[in-house]
């Protein structure tokens, strides 16, 4: 393949340019104007420029698939009987990569020109480690986006995993941010350790981690299946189910879904454009990026398709309705990203891969949106964050208000901004299969419900915080906010608004139209690595597919049903808040109020897992290694010490002795071999 | 006339045995010294005794070197004596102990 003429060789710069940016700002930062944000912007941008290059290269129908670096190769035989493994560096660039790129490429960009107005401007100490962290944290999603193995993409997953934590804990000297740092640490790196241990079995079950070509894990688990192989003890099928459910704990702690969802609200600790870049583009989306990168491998599991489907549903609606009664506006988008995450993950659960990815993209578009409009709403609000303080911004902040709405109808699932139409594919894929699968209706089912209960805190939040009378000082006098800010919220609220366009599957439905362009995208019309296309994804799962009536029906159906349910829940919203006097409404919630107040206790109960059952157990661990262990040990040594006590005192200094020692030893030696010898039979 | 073979081995091993004996009981580094000479010695009379039978003079040869040997080995032993001396003002084996452990 001509990859210099298509500029596809220029792809590892992507992520070289904010590693690049990264060094330069940990170590000349200092000097640098404005703290170190110009590199990490230039690098950003660099890192755009090329995405886009790539982007148009697989347009024109090239792809790219190469190695860079070998770590080390060896001859084991795995399960399969493939000779050999190498664990290597490479680079993928295929149709999901290259959009994936321009994603995270653009939302980081925006990030670090929005980072001038919310960091720099407010007057931030330690500016230096956030843009130095800012452009580590870029450089290890965009190279975990382009992996073409799992052992690479699982060492990027980890390095942004790290620089979450870092940047969660960015105001380290506080009580909350350290904390939530390190539960978001901890509870990701939990999956993470199934993540590990998936990667390890799928080394040692296939002798390969490539997600591309003939080479990859993925064909090599087809070819099991199709050979009727038993791996381990297992057959084929349930062995890839295992597999694959081992790299969903990983996905699960990332994306922050059901039960591993816990640390993603606490992480609103770290800045808000920390905040935006972690939701919408980088660590959050890497979860579910994984399972759309290996989603071959994933439908060749009915099971596990229908375990994501489901734990993402479930998500989905149990985020929403957690998200009704916060009142802090970084919570409820907090809530929302863990709900939006769940479609996601029931789309690719249902095998739709292209609604699942569509989903991803706009949600990225929006949700960066919204929480940099809620930055902006901060920077007005002069760091207020709780939305009873605000109201009346509307008209004091058209930009932000106008931008934040785009975002919020886009979120909420108005037509037409994006989110409707990438949630409806979701909600109509999964309505498909669930109509001959009745988990995966159960899945369906909570979805619908939760699209009520998200338009209904997203205008909840719109009207608390922009419309009535203003409830505060700082609401009456709003701080200004500048271009920095501005741009990037009108860059996004753009996109949030037109981003769906590009795959408007029910229209396309009742027009007969081809403007489906993503789906063509994903499916390689342009260009694409065989295998990896939608197409071949659609024949590999196994689910049957019903409808009501023809397809149009069941489509137009879904649709309408989740934009009334939609419709339904702002307009709740809007009577019980869009008033000049907004009044909490909690008490109408009765004992609810708590539970979901409480975060259905899902903090509780993980505590007490952790104090309650784990830290008596390894108390018990431990007394065991000190007394068991440590006892064999030292009653070893015990013995030994106090044997050769004993034994020293035969040397007792006297040469006479050891004579008559040497002599008697000589004797009864001869007497014994002479015994032996026969001497006196 | 020759002296047969066996009385040679009778008198090597009385002499052995006095000088064992010697070794053993003896508490004066020198009597020590004396009593580890006179085994050398009844291995010298093995030696040449042993040889003379066999008619072959390798025997008679080592008891040189063995000769050699003991005249090295008391030179070396009478300087620890002195240096045992000069340290414990005495040349009694069983005072100078304290190097056991």
């Amino acid at each position: 393949m001509a990859a210099t003429a298509t500029g596809l060789g220029f792809a590892p710069a992507i992520a070289v340019f904010p590693l690049v940016a990264f060094v330069i700002t940990l170590v000349f930062g200092r000097h640098l104007p404005k703290k170190g944000a110009l590199p990490g912007i230039l690098a950003t941008a660099g890192s755009l420029v090329i995405s886009l290059v790539m982007f148009a290269a697989v347009a024109g129908g090239a792809t790219y698939h190469t190695m860079l670096y070998e770590w080390t190769s060896g001859a084991a035989t795995s399960e399969t009987m493939a000779e050999g493994i190498e664990f290597t560096f490479g680079i993928l660039i295929d149709p999901l990569s290259a959009l994936m790129l321009v994603i995270v490429s653009l939302v980081a960009l925006l990030v670090h020109v929005f980072s001038l107005g919310y960091m720099n401007a407010e007057g931030e100490t330690g500016l230096r480690r956030y843009y130095a962290e800012l452009g580590l944290f870029t450089f290890s999603m965009l190279a975990f986006v382009f992996a073409d193995n799992l052992l690479m993409a699982f060492m990027f997953f980890e390095l942004v995993g790290l620089c979450s934590y870092l940047l969660i804990g960015f105001w380290f000297r506080t009580e909350s941010a350290p904390s939530a740092a390190k539960k978001a640490f901890l509870v990701t790196r939990f999956g993470d350790y199934f993540f590990l241990i998936g990667v390890v079995a799928i080394a040692a079950t296939f002798g390969t981690v490539g997600f591309a070509g003939e080479e990859s894990f993925v064909t090599a688990a087809e070819t099991a299946i199709d050979d009727g192989a038993t791996l381990f003890g297992f057959d084929a099928q349930t062995w890839v189910t295992i597999t694959g459910l081992l790299v969903l704990g990983g996905v699960l702690g990332k994306s922050a879904q059901f039960p591993f969802h816990t640390w993603l609200p606490d992480a609103m600790e770290g800045p808000t454009t920390v905040s935006a870049l972690i939701h919408a583009a980088t660590m959050v989306a890497a979860g579910v990026y994984l399972v759309a990168r290996m989603f071959g491998y994933y439908a060749l599991s009915p099971t596990a398709l229908t375990i994501i489907a489901f734990v993402g549903g479930f998500t989905a609606l149990f985020a929403a309705t957690m998200a009704v009664v916060k009142d802090d506006i970084k919570q409820v988008l907090a809530y929302s990203t863990i709900s939006q995450y769940g479609y996601m993950m029931l789309g690719l659960g249902v095998g739709g891969y292209v609604a699942g990815v569509f989903h991803l993209m706009n949600h990225a578009f929006f949700k960066a949106l919204l929480f940099l409009g809620a930055g902006a709403v901060i920077i007005l609000m002069h760091h207020e964050q709780d939305m009873w303080e605000m109201g009346g911004l509307k008209d004091k902040a058209p930009v932000t208000y106008y931008t934040f709405l785009a975002g919020a109808l886009a979120l909420a699932g108005i037509v037409p901004f994006s989110g409707f139409w990438s949630k409806d594919e979701v909600l109509f894929d999964a309505l498909a299969v669930g109509l001959e699968q009745p988990v995966i209706l159960a899945a369906y089912a909570m979805g619908l419900l939760a699209v009520f209960f998200t338009g209904f805190y997203t205008f909840r939040m719109v009207f608390l915080t922009f419309h009535g009378d203003p409830r505060s000082e700082a609401a009456e006098d709003p701080h200004s906010v500048g271009w920095a800010v501005k741009v990037p919220l009108l860059a996004l609220g753009t996109l949030a608004a037109v981003a769906g366009f590009v795959n408007l599957a029910p229209v396309a439905e009742l027009l007969h139209a081809d403007i489906t362009f993503l789906e063509f995208w994903l499916d390689g019309e342009y260009g694409a690595v065989d295998g990896l296309t939608y197409h071949a994804y659609h024949e590999t799962v196994a689910f049957e597919e019903g409808g009501i009536g023809s397809e149009t029906t069941t489509m137009l159906l879904s649709a309408g049903l989740s934009l009334g349910l939609a419709l339904a829940g702002a307009f709740t919203a809007h009577t019980l808040y869009n008033v000049p006097e907004p009044s909490r409404h909690t008490t109408k919630l009765g004992g609810a109020y708590r539970v979901l107040k409480s975060n259905y206790y899902q903090d509780e109960y993980q505590v007490w897992l952790a104090e309650g059952l784990m830290l008596p157990l390894a108390r018990a661990a431990d007394r065991f290694d000190q007394t068991v262990i440590d006892g064999v040990v030292n009653g070893i040594s015990t013995i030994s010490l106090f044997g050769s006590d004993r034994l020293k005192r035969i040397q007792t200094g006297i040469v006479t002795n050891y004579a008559a020692l040497l002599v008697g030893g000589f004797i009864g030696l001869l007497l014994v071999l002479g015994y032996l010898g026969g001497w006196f039979a | 006339m020759t002296v047969d073979v066996q009385y040679y081995v009778l008198l090597s091993m009385a002499v052995f045995c006095i000088g064992l004996f010697g070794v053993l009981t003896r508490r004066n580094a020198l009597l020590f010294l004396m009593s580890v000479e006179l085994m050398l010695n009844a291995a010298n009379i093995n030696l040449i005794a042993f040889a003379f039978y066999h008619g072959n003079l390798t025997g008679q040869l080592f008891a040189l070197f063995t000769m050699a040997l003991a005249a090295a080995e008391v030179a070396v032993g009478l300087g620890i004596i002195l240096v045992l001396y000069r340290n414990f003002r005495d040349v009694d084996v069983t005072v100078p102990t304290t190097m056991r452990w």
